[in-house]
């Protein structure tokens, strides 16, 4: 009995059964101490959907061997793109989300098809370069808002009238587009159906493109490049399709995420958006090279459900917030966590 | 044998660089010392203030202080010399006294009232704390912010 | 005959020029990139050459601590990071205990170095545990402990651990507030021996300080633990065959940069003269491993004239990128942004650079031992 619990704690891991319990602590506590749990489970659950998508965008490249995905600010500014220029070109109400989509996808393949070269080249070194190829882009793109020819009035600087602002409100365009949609109430507690069903679509996708050949494919690059190549898969286009689909699944996360939001944000905001998603399906249980889709799931509403839930039970209990705090060291302490485990391949 | 020597070494650095540390605790403790030229009540008694006191540090002259004046200096370490010229009355003579004071250490402001001190009384009569009276909560300080969601846009 | 030996000749020049381009083209970019912008900024040279040897003075130490890890094989210490925690934890409590000028300096470094012995393991043990990984994996410590750094000096600070001065202290009664200044700190080493030529101010004393510690470093290159470093970091499984205790030295690596980023991070704040509580470890963390890249170090090698050509060229891309920017643009964020784009791009590229580097050397290695196979079969 006891080994057996010993081998579930090892497979859980030790840091993932710390949350939870931690989690399961929050709930409890919430009502006892006076925060009201229905709003709390409607914000847990607002936010679950929201960063879904974004979190989603992680399991092509950890199965095809390309580790944690801390590039995906590149597909971000992907979608920050079509967002903007979806606003631009005149969009309004739930069109503008469509056409955002529509015109970020160009983007996210191109900028995806070039971060994908790239990491054919630097197999192994993935992660590091990864995170800043994301940096570099991201400001880089800080320069281009301010150049880029944007002239939607509640867009750009008032003064001036050029160049964007930081943060640009979505009322009248796609703010909760999806939420609203089909949106269930049941007592206290609202469900934004629309949303939750869009992440059910792309997770079923994403289910069932691992089950193609293409599929078993990508996830054979990844736990065993050899016997790939072996057995006649070209790895390199593989990888490449990859991280095409995580990037472009990157923009349409940020979407998702701004429509629940209700801003676009700009500038320095993705810059360090790649952490809380890794560390999400890092607690959900996904190693570097193993990514299900119920690691997606059980690590967003895991990590979502601390960063919402810390805030007011610590403030209702101890007068003090130091859920900001608590948020680096759960998350990041997570992530340092799956980084040192052994994997099965080695490179 | 050689690994007991180095332990030997080792200790040996380890107290010396405390022994150092020490000695800077010591040696560097700032201090502000205000120098008061105010009437002292004592004991019943009324010190009174000097018409004219000139405060000279470090070869310098800090300030010329008239009747109830205060001037301040900072000083590291343990130790405070000043020179002074005091006019007890309008149209005296101007003498000279060279003060050297040994200033406590737990205090970070220390007041020193001159005709106190000028007419021989024991410590406590004039040497007090200065107490800085306390700030109002300035608004600006709010919620620091935890800086983990910025590019490094400052200067280094 | 001779104009086939000139053409030879003039074939490896050209091959020569390329190598030396391709090797150093990082610093090359640089220069052209400064000079572009500096006559368009229009600085004046006096001012520049004050601004260049004042951040001389305050940034080499901290690039320099870089240099160990280097050595080792642990590639490029993201985690120096650590020890200017460490290094800003020790200045808070001795402005706390009002100790001040250079005794207080001295006072802050001795303080700083338990701090930093103890991150420094920390950050060591956790990149043995992830060989292979050691860059991204001291990234990553860099943001954990500065939750554990917030933790302390945001919470603990004023309430568990005492601190008398309220000054310091935000006005809810506990936590440190957002800056502390340090005026009673403020260049006081620069200022010890400084002197002033024309408009330009040099701080001897900090500058001696620098050259001891580039002499520290040389001599140290020669000790036994120096060497078994640089075996760690040429191979480590040929190290470990040699008898090195292969762990121990990487952990060792670590503590010697912490402890001297430590060093580096008072050095840097005592010339400022103010502390930003909560942002000025990661700013410097960034700037000064970008900078050791211009200077044409990589991932895998660095030596002391990197550090000091990179601070030269970088910083004075710093200085002058928002007021070029502003003159070709007219708005100076642009040039802001740009020196925050250059300094990424610039890790980003010395990473692509190292990461091929690393895949060529194995397929060569490969093909050697493909074609010694080939030769052993033929001969027998």
């Amino acid at each position: 009995m006891k080994e057996k619990i010993k081998d579930f704690i090892s497979s859980f891991g030790l840091p993932r059964l710390i949350i939870s319990a931690f989690l399961l602590a929050l709930f409890i506590l919430s009502p006892i101490v006076g925060a009201d749990l229905p709003m709390q489970i409607t914000n847990v659950i607002n936010r679950f959907s929201w960063n879904a998508v974004l979190v989603l965008a992680m399991v092509p490249m950890v199965h095809s061997g390309c580790g944690l995905n801390f590039g995906l600010p590149l597909g971000i500014v992907a979608g920050l793109l079509g967002g903007t220029l979806s606003l631009e070109f005149g969009f309004t109400g739930p069109m503008s989300f469509l056409m955002a989509v529509l015109i970020a996808t160009p983007f996210a393949l191109l900028f995806g098809g070039g971060y994908g070269w790239l990491l054919n080249k630097i197999k192994g070194g993935e992660m590091m370069i990864a995170t800043y190829v994301g940096f570099s882009s991201v400001s880089f793109m800080c320069m281009m808002w301010l150049l880029l020819p944007y002239h939607k009035a509640d867009m750009v600087w008032g003064l001036s009238g050029k160049g964007l602002r930081t943060t640009i409100s979505l009322e009248g365009y796609y703010d909760k587009a999806l939420s609203n949609f089909l949106q269930i109430n049941i007592g206290k507690i609202s469900i934004p159906m629309g949303a939750l069903l869009l992440f059910a679509l792309l997770a079923f996708a994403m289910w069932a493109f691992l089950h193609t050949k293409t599929g078993t494919a990508m996830t054979a690059v990844g736990s065993n490049p050899n016997f790939a190549k072996a057995a006649g898969i070209h790895v390199d286009k593989i990888r490449m399709l990859s991280v095409v689909m995580s990037t472009w699944l990157g923009a349409v996360g940020i979407l998702v995420y701004q429509q629940g939001f209700g801003f676009i944000q700009l500038y320095n905001a993705p810059f360090y958006m790649a952490l809380p998603a890794v560390s999400a399906i890092l607690i959900g249980g996904a190693s570097v090279n193993k990514a299900s889709i119920i690691n997606v799931i059980v690590g967003t509403f895991l990590f979502q459900g601390i960063v919402t839930m810390t805030p007011t039970v610590m403030n209702n209990m101890i007068h003090m917030d130091m859920s900001e705090v608590i948020r680096m060291i759960a998350s990041n302490g997570m992530i340092l966590y799956a980084l040192t485990r052994r994997s099965e391949v080695r490179r | 044998m050689n690994k007991k020597r180095m332990w030997i070494i080792r200790g040996c650095t380890l107290l010396a660089v405390l022994a150092i540390a020490a000695v800077m605790l010591v040696v560097g403790r700032g201090h502000t010392v205000y120098i008061d030229n105010k009437a002292l009540e004592y004991n019943g008694q009324t010190f009174e203030a000097m018409y004219r006191s000139e405060v000279w540090v470090g070869g310098e002259r800090l300030s010329k202080l008239a009747k109830k004046e205060r001037t301040m200096s900072t000083v590291i370490g343990q130790g405070f010399e000043m020179n002074l010229i005091n006019t007890a009355n309008k149209g005296d003579d101007p003498s000279e006294v060279s003060v050297k004071l040994s200033l406590p250490y737990g205090w970070d402001g220390i007041v020193v009232n001159l005709p106190g001190y000028l007419a021989g009384l024991p410590q406590e009569a004039w040497m007090t704390e200065f107490i800085p009276a306390p700030e109002p909560a300035s608004e600006e300080d709010e919620e620091p912010e935890t800086f983990e969601d910025e590019i490094p846009m400052g200067d280094i | 005959m001779s104009s086939v030996n000139q053409k030879g000749g003039s074939r490896s020049v050209g091959k020569t020029v390329r190598s030396f381009l391709a090797g150093n083209s990082v610093p090359i970019m640089f220069i052209l990139i400064c000079a572009v912008c500096i006559p368009i900024s229009g600085f004046s040279p006096d001012y520049l050459l004050n601004e260049i040897i004042t951040r001389l003075g305050r940034n080499a130490f901290l690039i320099l601590s870089l240099l160990i890890p280097i050595m080792a094989g642990m590639g490029l210490n993201f985690g120096m990071t650590l020890g200017a925690m460490a290094g800003e934890i020790a200045l808070i409590f001795v402005s706390d205990w009002q100790i001040w000028g250079i005794p207080g300096v001295i006072l802050a470094m001795i303080v700083s170095v338990p701090f930093s012995v103890v991150l420094g393991w920390f950050c060591g043990k956790i990149m043995n545990m992830a060989k292979g990984r050691e860059m991204i994996t001291s990234y990553i410590i860099s943001f954990f402990i500065n939750g554990v750094y917030q933790l302390i000096v945001l919470y603990m600070m004023g309430s568990v651990i005492p601190i008398a001065h309220s000054s310091i202290k935000l006005p809810r009664g506990y936590g440190i507030r957002n800056t502390v200044g340090l005026l009673n700190m403020r260049q006081c080493i620069d200022n010890l021996l400084a002197i002033r030529i024309g408009g330009v101010k040099i701080p001897a004393l900090t500058l001696l300080i620098i050259a001891l510690m580039c002499l520290l470093i040389v001599w140290f290159r020669r000790t036994k633990l120096g060497q078994d470093m640089r075996a760690v970091g040429q191979d480590m499984q040929v190290a470990r065959d040699a008898g090195i205790q292969v762990e121990r030295t990487r952990i060792i690596s670590i503590i010697i940069s912490t402890v001297l980023a430590g060093f580096g991070m008072i050095l840097y704040l005592q010339n400022i003269g103010n502390l930003s509580t909560y942002s000025a470890h990661s700013q410097v963390g960034m700037f000064c491993i970008a900078a050791l890249l211009v200077g044409g170090a990589s991932v895998d090698r660095a030596s002391i004239g990197n550090v000091f050509l990179g601070v030269i060229l970088f910083h004075l891309m710093f200085i002058v990128a928002p007021q070029a920017g502003a003159k070709i643009t007219g708005d100076s964020m642009i040039g802001e942004y740009f020196r925050v784009f250059v300094s990424y791009g610039v890790i980003t590229m010395a990473l692509i650079m190292y990461e091929m580097k690393k895949r060529r050397q194995k397929a060569s290695i490969g093909e050697q031992l493909a074609l010694a196979q080939k030769e052993g079969l033929q001969h027998e």
